[in-house]
Parts: structure tokens; sequence; C-alpha cells
């Protein structure tokens, strides 16, 4: 067999070389994982536990922790302390009214707006509602 | 038949060609022991390989146990301590010798053409070796391992256009939990030994293939043989430097064994956080600039260094005789140091 013939004879492994780039494709989907965007609407605490101006830390489904304050009568904002630079979490500091990340010294005030630091955005808010005095947040789930 | 008679024909070796693989000839230079630094990272590497394997014994990577095996390890099994300290002080070692081996490499130009190619290998070297040192880090699921994580796939993330997936893709999903811990053990021990050992390989191949770069020294004049064979002087002094780095792991080890700290709790991150040295001036860089130019400038750094051979060169035609790679190669390092030297006063 000549170099000529053995390149056409090749040709006929073209099939196999499609397969195989197939089940690369599926292999490397399967090692991408899955997500799902879901949003889930949870209850958190009665208005009572949470007199106006207060604030009180709540754990969410994931595990992390979030802030609830009370800002009005009928007015509850839910705050992520999840840091938006990398994902540190943030400190409350009483004295100089701050969120505080020790990663790299991102600086948000009481209202999550970044005060100095890396961090790119305010911190987080979930969108709340109070029904029947009870507060629920609406809270992304992304995990699949 | 005899007992050599018969090895030799049942497992023929080529005489002639073992002795010509073994009478490479090498530079006199090489002798001076602060030549010789590119198989400190290697003979670090085969320490990490047995310490390794010996610690994949008792290690769990779960996120329940994770932290408990390791505790084991530390405090229960025999030794398990100093296993463990050789394992984390060889690769801080692997990687202080690697950084030690590139500027030699730097700054004797040697990374010219025809060893353009081989450089851009070391680039990938180093690279591998320092995810071995974040991936093994975060296995240990301590505070500092979780939020090295946190901070490690944040980083990635924020990487323009292909960052989302590859954050997702490092952990498994949109958060730190099994999925990470699962995939960072298998980065650590089957697919980053893998691509180190395939990437030494072409390393050393090209070593081979290229010769060592001969330099010339004041005095070198009138020395009439310029090289000196591999066997024996040249492994004689590879061994006294491998006995030496040895001798230096164990004390490092024992004086100062590797401790560990509070399990990692996601919902609080430690008031004081600090990575590994080797990343000091990247998480000092991240402290000064914004989340772009923060992930960015480490990137293009790195894309800097790899292709560094053909940007030298350039610079060389532009700027003949000017030394401009150099100053920029002075200035680089001086750069990373004092970033560095402020992370470790500075908070
Ligand atoms: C085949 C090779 C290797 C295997 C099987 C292996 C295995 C392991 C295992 C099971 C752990 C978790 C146990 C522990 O933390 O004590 C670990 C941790 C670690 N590994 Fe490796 N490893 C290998 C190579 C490397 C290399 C080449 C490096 C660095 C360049 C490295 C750096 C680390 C570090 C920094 C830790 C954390 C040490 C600690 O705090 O205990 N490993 N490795
Ligand atoms: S993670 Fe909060 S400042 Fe970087």
């Amino acid at each position: 067999m000549d170099r000529r013939d053995a390149l056409k004879n090749m040709l006929a492994f073209i099939p196999l070389g499609g397969a195989f780039a197939g089940i690369t494709a599926m292999g490397f989907r399967f090692i991408t994982p899955k997500k799902r965007d879901v949003t889930r609407r949870i209850f958190t605490m009665h208005l009572d536990e949470l007199p106006i101006n207060a604030s009180r830390q709540i754990t969410d489904l994931r595990g992390k922790d979030l802030v609830l304050v009370r800002t009005g009568e009928r007015e509850v904002k839910a705050m992520s302390t999840v840091c938006t630079h990398l994902g540190c979490t943030v400190y409350w500091q009483k004295d100089n009214q701050e969120f505080y990340c020790p990663c790299h010294a991102g600086r948000f005030d009481k209202d999550g707006n970044v005060v100095a630091g890396p961090p790119p955005r305010p911190l987080e808010t979930y969108h709340t509602e109070i029904e029947d005095d009870n507060v629920f947040i609406y809270f992304k789930d992304a995990e699949g | 038949m005899g007992l050599g008679a018969w090895l030799k024909q049942s497992f023929p070796v080529d005489q002639d060609a073992l002795i010509e693989l073994t009478a490479e000839p090498i530079p006199n230079h090489l002798k001076r022991w602060w030549w010789a630094l590119g198989g400190t990272p290697l003979y670090m590497f085969t320490v990490q390989v047995i310490t390794g394997i010996m610690l994949v014994f008792y290690y769990v990577p779960d996120t329940d146990k994770a932290y408990d095996s390791i505790a084991y390890i530390t405090y229960t099994a025999d030794y398990g301590w100093l296993i463990r300290s050789i394992h984390r002080w060889s690769s801080n070692i692997m990687i202080a010798s690697l950084i030690l081996h590139m500027m030699r490499v730097f700054f004797t130009k040697s990374y010219k053409a025809p060893r353009d190619i081989n450089w851009m290998f070391g680039v990938v070297l180093f690279l591998l070796s320092v995810i071995f040192g974040f991936t093994g880090y975060s296995l240990v699921y301590e505070q500092m391992s979780y939020w090295a994580m946190q901070v490690g796939t944040g980083i990635a993330g924020a990487t323009p256009f292909v960052g989302e997936w590859i954050a997702d893709f490092m952990r498994g999903g949109s958060e730190i939990g099994q999925n990470t811990l699962t995939r960072f053990y298998i980065f650590h021990i089957v697919l980053l030994p893998i691509l180190l050992v395939m990437a030494v390989g072409i390393h050393v191949y090209l070593i081979r293939a290229h010769g060592v770069t001969e330099l010339k020294f004041k005095g070198d004049e009138d020395v009439e043989k310029k090289t000196f064979p591999l066997w024996p002087d040249h492994v004689f002094t590879e061994l006294i430097m491998v006995s030496i780095i040895m001798v230096l792991l164990l004390v490092l080890s024992i004086l100062f064994p590797v401790q560990l700290g509070d399990p990692a709790n996601p919902n609080v991150t430690p008031l004081h956080i600090k990575p590994e040295w080797y990343f000091f001036a990247v998480f000092r860089w991240l402290k000064i600039t914004n989340l772009l130019v923060g992930v960015m400038g480490p990137m293009v750094f790195i894309g800097i260094l790899f292709f560094w051979p053909f940007i030298d060169k350039f610079f060389d035609k532009v700027f003949p005789g000017k030394e401009v790679g150099f100053w920029i190669g002075v200035l680089g390092l001086l750069t990373i140091n004092g970033f560095t030297v402020w992370e470790i006063f500075g908070h």
C-alpha cells in the first residue's frame, strides 16, 4: 500500500471519528454542571419579631446568611451578606455603621451601597413581601 | 545459562545507547549549584507523589468528613503529622525553587530560540504547580481552604465571557459544596499529576534535544574542556543537592509542622485571611484594583510570561542593544516583590 492509498483507506474511518467527536461532546456535557433557575418564596418570620429599624440575621436555603431589616411600618428589606467582589461574607461593624469584608477590605453602608474597596456592586437584595404580617422573601435557587 | 547471559537475552539493553544517554555533555557552569536549580522541583514532585499517595490512604473527600480525616492524620495516625508536614513543605519548596529556576533562565536569556517552546512548557509547569498547591490547600476543608476556594473560583468567575462557565465547572454548580471538593480532589490526585508528568517529560526531552545553553564567564576562556559528562559528574552534583534539600525538608517539617485551623464555615469569613505566600502579590493587587482589572492583571502577566521569548525578540529588533527585556524583567520582579512585602506587612 503506498501513502496515497493509505490516505484513501483512512477515509473509511471518518464515521469512527464522528462517533468519537459525538461521545466527546456528551462527555463534556456530562462534566458541565446542570443548572436551573427556580425562584422560591420562603417564609422568614412574623413582623412582630422584627421591630421597626431592627435587623435580624437568618440563613437561606443554601445555608448562607442574609439580613432582614425592617425599614418601615410595612416595609422589610432583605440583604445578602455575601460580598459582591469575590464572595466572602461581610461583617456588620456597629461603630461606623458599615459592612466590612475581610477578604479585600470592601466596605458597604447600611443599605448595602459600596463605600470603599474593590466590590463592583451593592450587596444583593432579595424581593420581600408581607402577607398577613408574615415576611416572605423570594429566593433564587440555582442548584440542579 | 549463567544469570548474566540469561538477563542479557531476556531483558536486552543496548549498552552503547545507555552510555550515550548518560554521557550527555553538561556545560561547566552547571558545577555551580545555582545553575542546577531545575532539578529541585522535580525531586520535590517525587516527594509529593510518595507522601500524597500515603495521605490518600486516610483522606476522605467528603465535605462532612474531610476535615476530620485530616485531623485524624494530624493527631492520631502514627507520623501522620510528619507526612502531612513534608507534603506541605515540599510543595512550598517546589514552587520556590521553580520561581528561582525561572529567574535564572530569564536573566541568562536562556529562553531564546531554539528554546522558546521549552520556556513555554516551563511556564505551564509553573502554573500546574500553583494549581496543585491551590487544590491541595482546599482539600483540608478548614476555614482558609473554604475561603480560598471561594475567592479562587470567584476570580475565575470574573473572567470576561468564559468566566461563569469556568467557575461553574470548577465548583460543579453555582455554590461551593460536595461537587467542588470532589472535583478539586480529582484535579489534585489524578488530572494534575498526569498533566505535570507529561509536561515534565516534554520539558526534559527538549532540554536533552537542545543541550543546556553554554554561558561564558570571566576566567573560563583558558579552560580547555568546556563540558563534563552527565554521568558521573553531574549526577554527583545533583545528589549532593538532593541530600541538602531533603535534610532541609525534614528539619522544616519537624520544627514547623503544618497546623490545622478551624473547620470550614460557609457563613463566616475569618477576619484575618491570607492565602499561601505565592499568592500574596495577587491578593494585594485584588485589594487595590477594581474587579475586572484585579482579575485580568494576573492573567495578562501570565500571558506575557508565556509569550516572553517572542516579546523579547520583538524588543531586541526595535531597540537593538538596549536590553529592554532585561529591564522589564527587573521591573516586574521588583513589582512582585514589592506587592508581596506589602501584603506581608500591610493589612
Ligand atoms: C500525585 C501527587 C499528589 C497526591 C496523590 C496528593 C495528595 C494530597 C492529599 C490527599 C492531600 C490532602 C491531605 C492533606 O492535606 O494532608 C493533599 C494536600 C495538599 N497537597 Fe497534595 N498530592 C500530590 C501532589 C501535590 C503537589 C505536586 C503539590 C504542590 C505543588 C501538592 C500540594 C498540596 C498542598 C499544599 C496540600 C495541603 C497540605 C495540608 O495543609 O495538609 N500536592 N495532597
Ligand atoms: S471578597 Fe469582599 S472585598 Fe473581595
